[in-house]
């Protein structure tokens, strides 16, 4: 499910990280390991990770239209908002097309306008449809946030091949770290410079990722 | 036709960088639209949305129809490895504009390697130029072998670049098997209106 040849569009997105490197703030594999680490830890932990338990123990598409909207309205740079669905909407459609189960109810209320399909509550639907348990659901959405990162950082010429694989393994431990904590009672994210990273990319000229 | 599919049809145009990609576009919106195909335009631009805001610029299509999907630095892969993006963008322009009859995808420039994945597109098109030299064909690059439509374009040019024309041509021709090589001058619009009728045929059942 992690695998990054899985054709979901994650290649597309920096999540910021494209504009930090063009405005010179990350710039060499530290930078790139501290990025990835308060990604994991100030986002996916504290956000991603509870709506994604919500939507993988969701009763019906209400609760997860719910959840989506939560999402949204938590989500403040457009750029992350909006990619967060295009990531969801992606990872449905293939599923979709794979008859997932749970998945054909979900995207018939997107397509109804009553739900918008954020990346987490899609993870959350997919995975539990694919019959994973919650605490592999969880390791493989962690997973793929660091994967995402230092693919999009080999592609900036941030990192080389082996030096991303070696990062890869050293953030082991973070995500390790991460998923034996309880997450928080009430999701929230706080990553200021990749936010504001994000909200420059709309306007900046370097384009190659959507965010 | 009874054999048209529902939906609107996708149309993959490829190439390599400055082969006239947006060019040719830009000279076929206006014939579509005369023949009242109604149609969007998705643009893969790699670096920047110059594509994308050159069509919406243009006067010839709304810009609302014209969408550019980011290709992450991997044109390639935007278009044949995993094309959701491509195919999430064409099923919100067939949501907003409902019905549309056809949705043309145009990749980022590209090299002579690059084809279209069939889950995206239903029939796509590459376009070389005779100033990127007359050997492309020869060279035989998955691009020129296996798109429904070749097209050479900057015909106008071969003489100034030392291209003859006609061998360019004929070795296209015998590399692609009988499948069509159609020539064109996009600045002028020369050879677009036979582009404009392979499509209606093979892909729009509307000739």
């Amino acid at each position: 499910m992690g695998d990054s040849s899985f054709p979901s569009g994650g290649f597309a997105f920096s999540w910021g990280l494209e504009t930090l490197k063009a405005d010179g703030i990350v710039c060499d594999r530290s930078g790139v390991e501290a990025f990835a680490r308060s990604q994991l830890r100030w986002r996916w932990a504290t956000a991603d990770r509870p709506f994604l338990h919500r939507a993988a123990t969701a009763s019906d598409v209400v609760e997860l239209a719910g959840l989506d909207c939560e999402v949204e309205v938590m989500t403040l740079a457009r750029e992350l908002r909006e990619g967060s669905r295009r990531a969801g909407r992606s990872l449905l459609r293939a599923h979709g097309s794979m008859e997932t189960p749970g998945v054909s109810a979900y995207r018939s209320a997107m397509a109804d306008g009553n739900a918008l399909g954020h990346l987490p509550v899609a993870q959350g639907v997919v995975w539990k449809g694919m019959g994973m348990a919650i605490d592999e659901i969880e390791a493989v959405s962690a997973y793929a946030v660091a994967a995402g990162i230092a693919q999009a950082a080999v592609r900036l010429a941030l990192l080389g091949p082996l030096d991303a694989q070696s990062m890869l393994s050293a953030l082991r431990e973070d995500m390790e770290a991460v998923l034996v904590e309880k997450p928080p009672e009430r999701p929230f994210a706080f990553t200021p410079a990749a936010e504001i990273a994000v909200m420059r990319h709309e306007c900046g000229d370097a384009r190659l990722f959507a965010n | 036709m009874s054999n048209k599919p529902e939906g609107a049809a996708r149309v993959g145009i490829g190439g390599p960088v400055g082969s006239g990609k947006t060019a040719l576009v830009e000279q076929v919106i206006p014939r579509f639209a005369r023949r009242g195909t109604r149609l969007a335009v998705i643009t893969n631009d790699l670096v920047t949305k110059e594509d994308a805001e050159r069509l919406k610029r243009s006067g010839l299509i709304d810009p609302e129809r014209v969408v550019a999907v980011e290709a992450g630095a991997c044109p390639h892969t935007v278009i044949r490895e995993d094309p959701t993006l491509n195919l999430d963008a064409a099923e919100m322009l067939e949501l907003k504009f409902s019905p549309l009859d056809l949705v043309l995808l145009e990749s980022g420039g590209d090299n002579l390697a690059s084809t279209f994945s069939l889950e995206l597109v239903d029939y796509w098109m590459f376009v070389i130029d005779v100033a990127g030299g007359g050997d492309i064909p020869r060279k035989r690059g998955p691009g020129v072998l296996q798109s429904d439509l070749l097209i050479i374009n900057k015909s106008d040019l071969a003489p100034h670049v030392g291209v003859d024309l006609e061998q360019m041509i004929a070795e296209a021709e015998a590399v692609r098997g009988g499948k069509p090589v159609i020539v064109t001058n996009c600045r002028t619009g020369e050879g677009v209106d036979t582009i404009i009728d392979h499509v209606a045929r093979d892909v729009l059942f509307d000739t």
